[in-house]
C-alpha cells in the first residue's frame, strides 16, 4: 500500500462523511438518526459528520423501504457518490421492507435496489444501535485492504 | 411543466436533494427575491397503505398504520382503534383510556420539543435545537420504559392498552415533567425575550383566520391563527372529557403565533399528565376483542400534535376491514403554505415550511426555484436555501450572535 | 334533547326524502345518504345554515357497481356530519366542491388518482398522490385492482 492510500485510509477511518437519505420512510429512524448527532449521543465524537450532497459521502445511511417514486433517485444518488462508497440500511424497513412489505408502492429493502454493506435492526433503530452498526462498518473498513 | 413560464424562474428544491430529512418538492417562481408563486408536489412518500389495510387483518392494521408517521405514532393506532371499538360495540376499561391519553401526552411533548429545535435550526439558532433535543431524550426514556420502544410504541390493542404502568414509573414521569416544566418556562422566556428569534418569526408566514379557514389547516397552524378547535375539546376522546385544560390558541396569525402556541401547549400537557396520573382508574387495561369485527363503519378523530387527525373504517364481518381511510394532519397543512408565502422572501421558505410541523411521510418533502427576472432555473438543495435564507437575514442585522 | 338530536330532527324536516334517515351513530356523530341529484342540495343546507366550515376530508369506496363517496362535514360543537352519496362507476361524473371549500383539491385529486372518478370543474393542478409515470386507468383502490400490472409495465421498459 502506497503512502498516499495510507493516508486517505487513516482519514477516512477517523472522519468518515454521511449522507442520509430517506427512502420513503415514516421518520422515526430519520428523527433517530438526527438524534444521534444531538447532545446525548453525539456521534460527530467518532468524527462522523452529516453531509448534504453525494459528492462528498462516504457513507450512505438509508431509512425506509424504497417506494416507487423514490428508485430511480436512490440509484443516481448511489451513482453520484465517489468511490469506495458504503451503504448502511437502517431500521427494519430499510433492512427487508419491513412491515410496508407488500404494498403496492413499495419495492421492498435497499438491498433490492442497491448493494448494501451493514444492516441495522430495529423499529426504529435506536441511535445507539445507529453508532454501534456505522462503528462496526468502521471497523470491517480497517480490517479490508 | 415548463421551466420557464413568461419571465418567471423557477427553482426546483429537491427530492433528488437527500439534504432534506424527508422527500416534498417545491417548485418555487421568484420576481428579483420575492416569491411569485409557489407549488408543493407531494408523493414522494405514498406507499399504499390504505389499499395494504384492506389485505391484512385489523391487528396487523393496527401495527401499519402506527408506522405511517414515526413521530405520531400513537396518534394514528389510536385513531384506528376508536374506529374498530365503536365497530365492534366494545367498551374500553378507563385506566385504559388514561394510559392511552398518558402515552398520547408524552408523544405530543417529544413532538413541540423536536419542533422547537427543528425551527430554531432553520433560522440559524443551532443551540435551541441541541438544547431541546437534550430536553427531548428525558420523554424517550419515559416512553421506552412506558412501552418497550422510543417510537412506535405498540401500546395499543384492540379493547384497551397492552401495558400497564406501576407506581414506580408514575413516580419517575412526574419527577420528570417537573424537570421539562422548568425547562419549557427558560423557552418560554427565550421566544418572549431573544430580539433575533422575534424578528425572524413575528410578521413571517401569516395566515388570517378567514384563510385558514378556507384553506382547512389545522392543530396548531390553525389555533395561532385564532381557530379555537381542538379535538380533545371538542370532540372529546379516551379521557379528555375528564381532564381540565385548555386548547391553547392565539392571534398573531404568524409563525411566532404558532410558537406561542406550541409552548403554550407543553405547558398544558404537563397539567395534564399530572391530573391523568393523580386520577389513574384501577382495574383491568383491555377487554377481549373479537378477531371479526361486525359489519359497519365509523370515524374516529385525534389531536395529533400537529392537528386533526382522521381515520374512516368499515368493516364487512370479517378478519380485514373493507376499507381504511386516513386523512394525516400535515396533509390539510400543506394547502396553506403557499398563501404563507406569498409576497414574501425566497429567505422565508424554510422557516415557513417548517413552521406547519409538516411530517411528509404522513404525507410524503423536498424544493425548484425559478427566477423571473433573468429566465434561469435554478435546483437548491435544503441546506442551501436554509443557509442562503440564514445570510439573508445577517445582511440586513438579524443573526444569531 | 342534545345538540346533535336537534341538527338531526332539523334536517329530517327540511328534505323529505331524509325522513328517518338521518342515522346518530352516538353524539357528534351523524350519516346521512342521499342520491346524487339531491347531494348539493343537503350540502349546501349544511355549510350555509349549520356554520359546517370545514371539510376534513373526502372518503371514496369503490362498492361494486358504483363509487362511494362520503362527505366528512366538520361544524359546531365538535360535529361531524358523514354524508354520503353514489354515482354509477365509469358512466357518471362528480362536480367539485371547491368553490365551498379550496382546501377541498387535494382530497378531489387522490379520488381521481386512487379511484379513477372524474371530478368535474376541479382547478388544474399536479398529481397526487400516485407519480407522474403511473399507468392510465390504473386505480389501485378498486376492489379489483391487482398491483401485478405495474411489474409488468416495468419488464417492457
Amino acid at each position: 500500500m502506497k503512502i498516499v492510500d495510507k493516508i486517505v485510509k487513516w482519514a477516512r477511518l477517523k472522519s468518515p462523511w454521511v449522507l442520509h437519505f430517506n427512502t420513503g420512510a415514516c421518520n422515526a429512524c430519520d428523527i433517530e438518526i438526527i438524534a444521534a448527532l444531538t447532545p446525548k449521543f453525539d456521534l460527530e465524537r467518532f468524527g462522523i459528520q452529516l453531509k448534504a450532497t453525494p459528492r462528498h459521502a462516504d457513507i450512505l445511511l438509508c431509512s425506509g423501504p424504497v417506494t416507487r417514486q423514490i428508485k430511480k433517485r436512490l440509484i443516481m444518488i448511489y451513482e453520484q457518490m465517489p468511490e469506495p462508497k458504503f451503504v448502511v440500511a437502517v431500521g427494519s424497513c430499510a433492512t427487508s421492507g419491513g412491515v410496508f412489505k407488500g404494498l403496492y408502492n413499495v419495492e421492498g429493502g435497499i438491498d433490492e435496489v442497491i448493494p448494501v454493506d451493514a444492516y441495522i435492526p430495529g423499529c426504529p433503530a435506536s441511535p445507539a444501535a445507529i453508532i454501534d452498526g456505522v462503528v462496526k462498518l468502521l471497523g470491517k473498513l480497517e480490517a479490508a485492504e | 411543466m415548463s421551466i420557464i413560464d413568461d419571465e418567471n424562474v423557477r427553482i426546483p428544491i429537491g427530492p433528488q436533494h437527500p439534504a432534506l430529512k424527508e422527500p416534498t418538492s417545491f417548485s418555487v417562481a421568484l420576481r428579483g427575491e420575492k416569491i411569485e408563486s409557489i407549488q408543493v408536489k407531494i408523493g414522494y412518500n405514498h406507499r399504499g397503505i390504505e389499499k395494504g389495510c384492506e389485505q391484512r387483518t385489523y391487528i396487523q392494521d393496527m401495527y401499519l398504520l402506527e408506522r405511517i408517521c414515526g413521530i405520531c405514532s400513537h396518534a394514528h393506532s389510536t385513531c384506528f382503534i376508536q374506529a374498530v371499538e365503536e365497530i365492534a360495540g366494545l367498551v374500553v376499561p378507563r385506566r385504559a383510556l388514561y394510559i392511552r391519553t398518558l402515552v398520547g401526552e408524552l408523544e405530543r411533548i417529544h413532538s413541540h420539543l423536536l419542533w422547537l429545535g427543528v425551527a430554531g435550526h432553520e433560522v440559524g439558532f443551532d443551540t435551541l435545537l441541541m438544547y431541546t433535543w437534550r430536553d427531548r431524550e428525558i420523554v424517550m426514556d419515559l416512553l421506552a420504559e412506558l412501552t418497550g420502544n422510543r417510537v412506535n410504541y405498540g401500546i395499543n390493542t384492540i379493547g384497551g392498552v397492552r401495558r400497564d404502568i406501576t407506581t414506580d414509573q408514575s413516580q419517575r414521569i412526574l419527577k420528570a415533567v417537573d424537570v421539562l416544566e422548568e425547562q419549557t418556562k427558560y423557552y418560554i422566556q427565550v421566544a418572549f425575550e431573544e430580539t433575533t428569534l422575534i424578528q425572524r418569526l413575528s410578521g413571517v408566514g401569516t395566515l388570517s383566520r378567514d384563510d385558514a379557514m378556507r384553506l382547512g389547516a389545522v392543530g396548531p397552524t390553525a389555533r395561532a391563527s385564532g381557530i379555537n378547535f381542538d379535538v380533545r375539546k371538542d370532540d372529546p376522546y379516551a379521557a379528555y372529557g375528564e381532564l381540565d385544560f385548555k386548547a391553547v390558541s392565539d392571534d398573531h396569525n404568524d409563525i411566532y403565533g404558532r410558537t406561542i402556541v406550541r409552548l403554550g401547549e407543553l405547558m398544558e400537557t404537563y397539567s395534564i399528565i399530572r391530573q391523568v396520573l393523580k386520577n389513574l382508574p384501577d382495574g383491568p387495561i383491555a377487554v377481549r376483542a373479537p378477531r371479526r369485527i361486525p359489519a359497519g363503519e365509523a370515524v374516529s378523530r385525534y389531536e395529533a400534535p400537529r392537528g386533526e387527525d382522521l381515520h374512516y373504517v368499515k368493516s364487512n364481518g370479517t378478519e380485514n376491514p373493507e376499507r381504511v381511510k386516513v386523512r394525516a394532519p400535515t396533509l390539510a397543512n400543506t394547502q396553506a403554505i403557499s398563501k404563507m408565502l406569498e409576497d414574501r422572501y425566497l429567505a422565508d421558505l424554510p422557516i415557513v415550511v417548517a413552521a406547519i410541523d409538516p411530517c411528509f411521510s404522513c404525507t410524503d418533502r423536498a424544493a425548484e426555484i425559478i427566477n423571473l427576472d433573468s429566465g434561469k432555473n435554478n435546483i437548491m438543495n435544503w441546506d442551501q436555501l436554509r443557509t442562503y435564507s440564514i445570510d439573508w437575514y445577517k445582511n440586513r442585522g438579524i443573526a444569531f450572535k | 334533547m342534545s345538540e346533535t338530536e336537534k341538527l338531526k330532527q332539523i334536517v329530517e324536516e327540511k328534505f323529505d326524502y331524509l325522513k328517518d334517515a338521518v342515522k346518530m351513530q352516538r353524539e357528534r356523530r351523524l350519516w346521512a345518504e342521499v342520491p346524487y341529484n339531491k347531494f348539493f342540495e343537503v350540502f349546501d343546507f349544511l355549510v350555509k345554515e349549520h356554520k359546517f366550515s370545514f371539510i376534513s376530508t373526502i372518503t371514496g369506496l369503490d362498492e361494486g357497481e358504483y363509487l362511494a363517496f362520503i362527505y366528512h362535514l366538520s361544524g359546531q360543537n365538535g360535529t361531524l356530519f358523514n354524508l354520503k352519496t353514489k354515482i354509477l362507476k365509469d358512466k357518471e361524473t362528480i362536480r367539485t366542491i371547491t368553490n365551498y371549500f379550496p382546501s377541498a383539491a387535494i382530497y378531489e385529486r387522490e379520488l381521481e388518482d386512487l379511484l379513477g372518478v372524474k371530478v368535474d370543474n376541479l382547478p388544474k393542478g399536479i398529481h397526487y398522490p400516485l407519480p407522474d409515470d403511473w399507468p392510465q386507468g390504473e386505480y389501485p383502490l378498486r376492489k379489483n385492482w391487482d398491483a401485478s400490472v405495474l411489474d409488468k409495465g416495468e419488464n417492457k421498459e
